[in-house]
């Protein structure tokens, strides 16, 4: 009797261990995730003068907005070029998004619903595409676009980020038409709709949020795009945020602070969208390779 | 309404045929049960009729019109999905009123045809709220609502009750049975409880493997199963099946078991017996046409007691024959125990015989 | 053959007629018409590159990217690359890289998602935080964490002499001996988020009456997760770790910014050697060669990859 009590509450000490380990593990998490996040936010609000400090002041002695102001300001160098990355950047990101989508619905809807001749092979080659680097491609697309024209141009950009923005939102977007039932579709048709108005009256609407969980993921990848950007863009005024800021800030000795306020304000429109939307996200992410 | 034909309807994934060859015709304003056990075809049938995958062969024709090439919205039918189908982002009353705007009717004439039929299936308070806020019955509802609305030339429906519990099941029912009734309509009902196909149907579709197996009224196929399949899919408790060998002896004929008692048929049943392909015939009765004594009488063979079920007012139990089982049924006042040594007499006038080899009931010629 | 009351339809039926395959092309031709604006983009920018990849890498062509003055040389540019030292110490950076980072990414992730998986006030708000390395730009990453490492003013050795650990500042992305695992860290940073998402989701696969019933049954925690919820992770885990795998082995932002491969190759692997002897030295047909080699790595990991996507697929239905 005493023995199982013992036991018993060992055990619970047990599980009530394995819960401290787990809080303590977060925390640690959480700081090794937010702290150069913070990092980022507190040396952007100091001058360049505190940041070449050694200690380092943990908060600004004396903070301030000046490294914003000078990206946001369109009458200096400095702001008018940030703010014409922040513009191709958001143009690339969403013409990409745009374009992919329009894409990859039919597509998917295609590979969920048809069982033609060769479906397999070529579902296949579509996921096939996620596993190769992009530098298997950026020599002979670096010539493809010297060829077409399209060096120093977003077309060179957009056409390339479909490459990797397209499988991504097939494969994504297919596991949301296969969480539809069929029988919806098939009760449209009986009840008088062409297979392609049981589609768009009655799958389309139904899959909303895949659609919105495939274009946050393709607008991240093409914002956060770097190695295609770097290639194909030398010209200045159309270099995309990642590329640009590196140009700018690197060609003398590093500003830090706003190096930070840059990165920082890059960083803005992709977390708050994650934020605003992530229910989605998570989601849509999760579907295609869990729910099997 | 219409009357609805299959000639020859053939549907293969590869090398699995899901429906092979079935012929078969519903008279305009006949009610038909398609059963069979899960995987024999059923829902693959209803769903070539209404167009919703392509035939590899044969034939459909609804009315005087061949539909075999025809897409499921120029068919004119309406069909009741298993699941219920309905559209869950779309009102009650949108889910109503979808088949009549994809057929362009006029806006009051939709809302009037909409009203009627909730009216009929009493949804009315319930036109404003989306499927998922509905009860399984009331979603039932809503989906033989959206194919009343129609007036279409056949109703297509797929295990519509499947779902519901028991009393709201007998409740559907007869409002399923009233509204064929009242509207005299063409209809093709799959399920799998063979209450609701005895109950509802005029004629009943029996399916195995992809086969049509018997097709023809609840009481004839309960009475005259064409094969061993159909003997023993049908009826309930089932019935009862025991292999034995038939041979000719002092000129009469009798069916010898492999523990060595032996039952003398009548003329009619040793001619038939006489008919299998060998000497391998399958003995067939059903509970209510086998008599159960505790002493041994002319004509009938031993057997053991397995399990005894009371369930008030008759008594059923499972008897061990020559290593089959045999369903019986006594009065309650007739004690049975279990391991008891009893003895079993087939109703001679009643009995069926099966082909050992063909499966196929034995009849004279 | 037609249906008379009462007869059965029963075998002797004839073998229906077997359906060719230009038959079935062209029933289903419609169908093509959904994936073909998809098929065709993939085609111009994958199919093609591929093919041109695969042709230069037999090719020696000029640093000014003159095709016409291109030279076949047969496989000089795989012989050159197989017999360079340098190669093989790239394929070692590359795999310790890629096995690190993919191993403590996943480890992280999982310990996050258990920790995770109980219900708790402000959970959701916690996983978000967790994500944001995940989803903010690599380059981002690369910056901060060059700050954070700087030799001079970085925060983390001012952290570690602060707690007592060290007595100046440390070099860590300067120095041959730790720039690649300086670099680990930040990749795994960025990463670990993703096993830790891909994992919730498979945890809650994972029926809960089988855990209780492995409560009742006295099983300690640890073999709970052992015996019960690490079963039902498997196929989950497979993917992640495929696709960390991957994601690692195709790395490029990280090491290039932070770094550029250096110093002295230390923190080199595969794709930024490929790029700097593409786009630095102008040396396509061996870098050609290069991707190539990559490419067939590649299919290998991608033949595993694309059966664990899609296992399970055929078995639904089509409209
Ligand atoms: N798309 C398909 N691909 C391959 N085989 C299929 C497909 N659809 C159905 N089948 C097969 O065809 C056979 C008949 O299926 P069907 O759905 O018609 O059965 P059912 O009689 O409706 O069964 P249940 O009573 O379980 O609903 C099954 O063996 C099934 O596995
Ligand atoms: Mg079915």
């Amino acid at each position: 009797m005493t023995m199982e009590l013992s036991a018993g509450a060992a055990k619970r000490r047990g599980a009530g261990g394995w819960r401290w380990a787990g809080r303590i593990f977060l925390v640690l998490l959480l700081g090794f995730t937010v702290m150069p996040m913070i990092w980022m936010f507190i040396t952007s609000l100091k001058t360049g003068f505190a940041a070449m400090q050694y200690p380092p002041q943990w908060w600004p002695a004396e903070p301030t907005l000046e490294n914003y102001w000078r990206l946001i300001d369109p009458s200096g160098t400095v702001g008018r070029d940030f703010i014409q990355y922040f513009w191709n950047s958001i143009w690339v990101s969403t013409l990409t998004t745009i374009l992919a989508v329009v894409v990859a619905v039919p597509a998917a809807y295609a590979f969920s619903r048809f069982r033609f001749p060769g479906r397999n092979f070529l579902f296949f080659a579509v996921l096939l595409r996620n596993m190769f680097p992009a530098v298997v491609f950026l020599v002979p697309l670096f010539i493809l676009m010297k060829a077409l024209g399209l060096v120093n141009t977003h077309g060179s950009l957009i056409l390339t980020y479909l490459t990797f923005g397209l499988p991504l939102a097939i494969w994504l977007l297919k596991g949301f038409y296969d969480n539809i039932p069929v029988q919806l579709e098939q009760a449209a048709r009986i009840d008088g709709a062409t297979r392609f108005q049981a589609f768009l009256l009655i799958v389309m609407p139904l899959s909303t949020p895949g659609i919105i969980a495939t274009s946050i993921y393709s607008f991240i990848g093409a914002w956060n795009e770097y190695i295609y950007a770097y290639t194909f863009l030398t010209r200045h005024d159309q270099m995309t945020l990642p590329v640009g800021i590196q140009r700018f800030f690197s060609e003398n000795a590093t500003d830090w602070p706003g190096l930070m306020a840059a990165t920082f304000m890059m960083s803005i429109p992709v977390v708050v969208l994650f934020l605003v939307l992530q229910r989605y996200f998570v989601r849509a992410l999760t579907e295609g390779a869990v729910k099997h | 309404m219409a009357q609805v034909i299959l000639k020859d309807v053939v549907k293969n994934y590869g090398d699995v045929y899901a429906v092979n060859h079935v012929s078969l015709t519903v008279e305009d304003g006949e009610f038909v049960a398609l059963v069979g056990p899960s995987g024999c075809g059923k829902t693959t049938t209803l769903n070539l009729v209404a167009g919703l995958i392509p035939m590899s062969g044969g034939t459909i024709s609804i009315g005087d019109r061949d539909v075999s090439d025809l897409d499921p919205k120029d068919r004119d039918i309406a069909m009741v999905f298993q699941n219920y189908a309905l559209y869950p982002q779309k009102s009650v009353y949108k889910n109503l009123a979808f088949p009549l705007q994809m057929r362009k009717l006029p806006k009051d004439e939709i809302d009037k045809r909409v009203q009627a039929a909730a009216k009929t299936l009493d949804i009315v308070h319930l036109l404003e709220r989306k499927p998922r806020e509905l009860s399984g019955g009331q979603q039932q509802r809503v989906a033989l609502g959206r194919a009343l609305v129609r007036e279409p030339r056949a109703f297509l429906m797929d295990e519509p009750l499947s779902n519901l519990d028991a009393k709201l099941r007998v409740q559907m029912r007869s409002e399923i049975k009233r509204f064929h009734q009242d509207l005299n309509a063409t209809i093709i009902y799959v399920t799998h409880d063979q209450l609701e196909a005895v109950t509802m149907a005029d004629k009943m579709a029996v399916m195995n493997g992809g086969f049509l197996q018997q097709y023809d009224s609840p009481a004839n196929v309960f009475a005259n199963p064409v094969n061993m399949f159909v003997a023993s899919f049908v009826g309930s408790p089932a019935m009862s099946l025991i292999p034995l060998t038939a041979s000719s002896k002092d000129g009469r004929v009798v069916l010898q078991s492999p523990e060595g008692w032996e039952l003398p048929l009548s003329d009619a049943n040793g001619r038939k017996a006489l008919s299998a392909k060998s000497s391998k015939v399958v003995l067939g009765g059903r509970h209510s046409t086998i008599k159960v004594h505790k002493a041994q009488v002319p004509g009938s063979v031993p057997g053991k007691v397995y399990t005894v079920e009371p369930t008030g007012d008759i008594t059923f139990a499972q008897v061990f024959v020559s290593g089959a089982v045999v369903n019986v049924s006594v009065a309650p006042s007739f004690q049975l125990r279990p391991d008891e040594p009893v003895f079993i007499e087939f109703d001679q006038d009643r009995l069926h015989l099966f082909d050992g080899e063909t499966e196929m009931a034995l009849k004279l010629e | 053959m037609s249906t008379v009351p009462g007869q059965a339809i029963f075998r002797d039926v004839p073998e229906p007629k077997r359906v060719g395959l230009g038959q079935k092309v062209w029933s289903s031709r419609f169908d093509y018409l959904y994936v073909a604006p998809a098929l065709l983009v993939m085609l111009i920018v994958i199919g093609y590159p591929i093919y041109y990849t695969i042709e230069l890498s037999f090719f020696n062509t000029p640093a000014s990217l003159a095709l016409s003055a291109k030279q076949f040389n047969g496989l000089d540019n795989y012989v050159t690359i197989l017999t360079s030292p340098i190669f093989w110490k790239v394929t070692w950076q590359t795999v310790l890289w890629t096995v690190l980072s993919t191993f403590f990414a996943f480890m992280i992730g999982l310990g996050a998602a258990l920790a995770l998986h109980r219900e708790f006030v402000g959970r959701g708000f916690l996983r978000a935080l967790l994500l944001i390395p995940w989803v903010v730009s690599a380059v981002a990453a690369s910056y901060v964490w060059k700050w954070l490492y700087h030799s001079d003013f970085g925060a983390i050795s001012a952290m570690l002499s602060g707690v007592g650990l060290i007595d100046k500042p440390i070099n860590f992305i300067d120095n041959t001996n730790t720039s690649l695992y300086a670099l680990i860290v930040v990749n795994v940073w960025k990463e670990f988020s993703f096993a830790m998402i891909m994992l919730m989701a498979g945890l809650q696969t994972v029926p809960d009456t089988l855990l209780r019933a492995a409560q009742v049954d006295g099983a300690s925690p640890w073999q709970r997760f052992w015996h019960v919820t690490f079963p039902h992770l498997s196929g989950v885990s497979m993917v992640t770790l495929l696709l960390l795998a991957v994601q690692n082995f195709n790395s490029f932002i990280i090491p290039w910014i932070m770094t550029g491969g250096g110093p002295a190759g230390s923190s080199d692997i595969w794709i930024t050697h490929i790029y700097q002897l593409a786009f630095g030295r102008q040396r396509w047909g061996v870098a050609s060669a290069y991707a190539v080699i990559l490419f067939i790595v590649m299919m290998v990991l991608g033949y595993f990859y694309v059966r664990a996507l899609t296992k399970g697929d055929e078995a639904r239905a089509g409209a």
